[in-house]
C-alpha cells in the first residue's frame, strides 16, 4: 500500500512535470507567434489538408498541435479554443476523432519503429486510416444530427 | 494600451480579436508573453485536475490484477490479428497504462517484425485510455465512447493491416 502510494506520488510528479514543461512553452510560443505571417502560413497549409476531413481553419491549429505533440496537449488547446473561439460541437467531435486515431506522430511512432515495426504501416497507413475513420464518423454524426433535429 | 477609436469596445478582453492598430512591438511581446503564460498555466491546471485522478485509477486497476484478467479474456482475439495469445498482455497494458509500458512487455514475447507492426498499429491507436479519455471528456466529448472507438478501430486497423501484409507477400 505504501509502495503504491509512493508510485502514485512520484508518477504524478513525473506526469505533471512533463505536462508543465510541454504545455506552458507551447502556449507561450503559440501566443507569441499566432498572429505572425509564418505561423499563419503553416496553419493555413495544414488547414488545406485537414479541410478534407471536415475541419475548418479555426480547428487547424489545435489539430496540428495534437498531431505533432500528443492528445493531451492538443486536447488542452482544444479546451482553450472551445472557450475562446466558441468552436462548434461538430468541430470538436471531428478533431477528437482524428486525434484519437493519430497523435504524437513522431514520438509514439518512433517508440515502435525502434522495436522493429515498419515505418510505412505505423505512420502512413495510420494517417490514412485516421482520415477514413474521421470521414466516416463525421458523415454518421451529420446524419444523426439531421435526423435528431427533425 | 493606447486608445483605438475604431475598436469601439473600450476595455475589451485581452484575448479578443487583435486590435486594428498594434501597440509597440515590445509592449505587444510583453502582453502576448503574459497571455501565453496565463493560458499555459490555466491549461496545465485543467489537464492536471483530470490526469492525476485518471492516473491513480490506472495504478489501482493494475494493482487489482485487472490487466492480467483482461489479458486472459482477450487471448482468443489475438488469433484474428495473427498474433500469439500472449500478445494480449502488451495490448491491455497499453490500453490501461501507456505505450512505453506496452513496449516493455512486448520485448519478452519474441514476435516477428510483421507481428510487431500489427500489434504496434493496435496499440498506437488505442493506449493510455483513462488519462487521454479524461482529457477528451474535458473538451466536452464522451471519454468512454472514444475509448471504445479507439479499441475497436485499432483492432480493425490491425486486422486489416495483417490481411494486406499477407496479400503483398
Amino acid at each position: 500500500m505504501a509502495e503504491l502510494l509512493r508510485t502514485f506520488v512520484t508518477g504524478s510528479f513525473d506526469l505533471l512535470l512533463r505536462v508543465f514543461l510541454i504545455v506552458v512553452p507551447i502556449m507561450v510560443v503559440l501566443e507569441l507567434f499566432e498572429g505572425t505571417r509564418p505561423f499563419r502560413a503553416v496553419v493555413r497549409a495544414w488547414a488545406r489538408v485537414v479541410r478534407h476531413v471536415g475541419l475548418d481553419e479555426r480547428s487547424a491549429a489545435p489539430t496540428l498541435i495534437g498531431f505533432l505533440f500528443g492528445l493531451a496537449y492538443g486536447g488542452g488547446i482544444i479546451v482553450r479554443d472551445v472557450r475562446r473561439h466558441d468552436l462548434g460541437r461538430r468541430q470538436v467531435f471531428i478533431m477528437s476523432t482524428f486525434l484519437s486515431m493519430v497523435h504524437a506522430i513522431a514520438e509514439d511512432s518512433l517508440v515502435f519503429i525502434a522495436l522493429g515495426a515498419s515505418i510505412f504501416w505505423v505512420v502512413v497507413y495510420r494517417i490514412v486510416w485516421a482520415a477514413l475513420v474521421t470521414l466516416a464518423l463525421g458523415a454518421v454524426a451529420a446524419m444523426v444530427v439531421r435526423r435528431f433535429r427533425r | 494600451m493606447g486608445s483605438f477609436p475604431d475598436n469601439g469596445v473600450p476595455g475589451s478582453p485581452v484575448d479578443g480579436p487583435a486590435p486594428a492598430a498594434p501597440p509597440g512591438l515590445g509592449a505587444r511581446f510583453k502582453r502576448d508573453l503574459g497571455i501565453g503564460l496565463k493560458s499555459g498555466l490555466q491549461t496545465f491546471w485543467v489537464l492536471a485536475r483530470v490526469m492525476i485522478p485518471a492516473y491513480g485509477a490506472t495504478l489501482i486497476l493494475e494493482r487489482l490484477g485487472v490487466i492480467e484478467w483482461l489479458a486472459r479474456a482477450a487471448r482468443p482475439l489475438m488469433a484474428l490479428l495473427g498474433l500469439p495469445g500472449d500478445a494480449a498482455v502488451p495490448l491491455i497494458v497499453g490500453y490501461v497504462l501507456n505505450i512505453y509500458a506496452a513496449v516493455g512487455s512486448m520485448q519478452a514475447l519474441g514476435l516477428s517484425s510483421r507481428q510487431i507492426t500489427v500489434l504496434a498499429i493496435a496499440i498506437l491507436i488505442g493506449h493510455n485510455l483513462l488519462v487521454e479519455g479524461a482529457v477528451l471528456h474535458k473538451a466536452g466529448m464522451n471519454g468512454f465512447s472514444f475509448g471504445a472507438l479507439r479499441i475497436v478501430a485499432g483492432l480493425v486497423a490491425a486486422a486489416v493491416a495483417n490481411l494486406l501484409m499477407g496479400l503483398v507477400r
